[in-house]
């Protein structure tokens, strides 16, 4: 039941960006269109290029659904509403995602394709810039919470949510969540303009339907690990107290996509070069001193 | 719930998804198969193929970063069960994990000092 139920959740929310990226990228708000887009990929032809790794090529867009779908089994929208309450949770999510780099770089690799094949590598390179930045403030989130449970992890933000509790750790967990999802101005692998489509260059009906599919079940999930982790999940922010649990946790998560579609819309994309010496240089000292003092205010304050 | 039963959901729904994306698959190929015409198969390289053959090797530029990016994940192994035990221990887990970060920040800063963090 609950499967089901948040399956249905992740569609709904899926369908939501898809109206969303509609709006902002083409300036007109239509409930419709995503329906008639999803439907036209079907009618599509599938095409596979001349030279090509099919193994690769096909896994791609089925394992980027897979890691999305795996992470989503750990966010909780409401008390017992989660898939699988792992001991381990903020962990797994960790695990689950770091497949989206495999899948970026099998999506390249395969169609043998020169733009494909640059977005590609330009993800590995953007993963070593964000994947610190995601690990190292999760810590500070388990830190306080005593356990790496997502449930225990969102009833430890009662008091104050983490948002206030550890600001730089969200600050930072926020840009890496939109460097994991390819969210502009971090979107060097799709890189619209200068690589045409990259990792998506090659890939058409069907195919796309199911990378396009996976991108927004990644971007929902990133926006889950946010709320989970720092805007205190189904907890109500104390006034307006009447809804239901889910329904707080739906909200929040829609306002984070909604935030991150648009945060990054008129920012000039960032050069790889410039994002790994940003991210270590800035983000990894700024991650230890949040650790610091996250561990300080944790000892001093009992909450 | 046991971590089996849960780890045993979680493969399932692996499953799942692949299945889910087959039907899919199954669904365009019914709506009708892609015609086979000349040039249509060429990657997307403004038309013609590409001179330079795609499958090579490639200078991974930020091999510094990539090296420090080893030690901090496996640091990031210690951190997490850690994190966990940390109130519990109070100031010498603080203490504890304080001088080991404070040696791997050494060690990034003199990476820095080196010149590792930059694309080479």
């Amino acid at each position: 039941m609950n499967i089901f139920l948040i399956l249905m959740a992740l569609s709904a929310g899926a369908y939501f960006i898809a109206v969303l990226e509609g709006w902002t990228v083409h300036r007109r708000f239509s409930l419709s269109r995503p329906l008639y887009s999803a439907l036209a990929f079907f009618g599509r032809e599938s095409v596979l290029t001349r030279k090509n790794d099919l193994v690769f090529f096909e896994a791609g867009p089925v394992l980027l659904l897979v890691a999305g779908v795996l992470a989503a089994a750990v966010i909780p929208l409401a008390p017992g509403l989660i898939i699988t309450d792992l001991a381990t949770g903020a962990l797994f999510l960790n695990a689950a995602l770091a497949y989206v780099l495999v899948a970026l770089i099998m999506a390249g690799w395969g169609p043998d394709g020169a733009y494909a094949m640059i977005g590609g590598w330009r993800f590995l390179g953007q993963f070593i810039a964000y994947a610190m930045l995601i690990v190292m403030p999760i810590t500070a989130v388990a830190m306080r919470a005593e356990s790496l449970s997502t449930t225990v992890i969102v009833e430890s933000q009662e008091q104050l949510w983490n948002v206030f509790y550890q600001p730089i750790g969200f600050v930072l967990f926020f840009v890496a969540a939109l460097g994991l999802a390819w969210l502009p101005p971090l979107d060097l692998p799709t890189a619209a303009g200068d690589l045409a489509g990259g990792v998506e260059a090659e890939y058409t009906g069907a195919r796309l339907a199911v990378l396009r599919l996976a991108r927004m079940v990644i971007i929902l999930v990133m926006a889950g690990a946010t709320v989970t982790f720092y805007f205190g999940g189904w907890l109500s922010p104390g006034f307006a107290a009447s809804l239901p649990d889910w329904a707080w946790s739906g909200i929040k998560i829609l306002i984070v996509t909604a935030v991150m579609l648009t945060a990054g819309r008129h920012v000039p994309r960032v050069r790889e070069a410039r994002y790994l010496a940003v991210s270590w240089k800035l983000g990894i000292s700024l991650a230890l001193s949040n650790i610091f003092l996250v561990g300080v205010i944790a000892l001093v304050v009992p909450i | 719930m046991a971590a089996l039963p849960q780890y045993a959901i979680l493969l399932a729904l692996t499953l799942g998804t692949v299945g889910f994306v087959f039907t899919l698959y199954g669904l365009a190929r019914v709506i009708g198969r892609s015609r086979a015409e000349p040039g249509k198969d060429v990657p997307a390289t403004a038309g013609t193929l590409a001179r330079d053959p795609v499958w090579v090797r490639y200078h991974a530029k930020y091999y510094g970063y990539a090296l420090l990016f080893l030690a901090f994940d496996m640091e990031m192994a210690f951190m997490y069960p850690w994190s966990v035990v940390y109130r519990e221990e109070g100031l010498v887990a603080l203490l504890d994990m304080g001088v080991f970060l404070a040696i791997l920040f050494l060690g990034l800063a003199y990476g820095w000092s080196q010149g590792a963090l930059r694309r080479q």
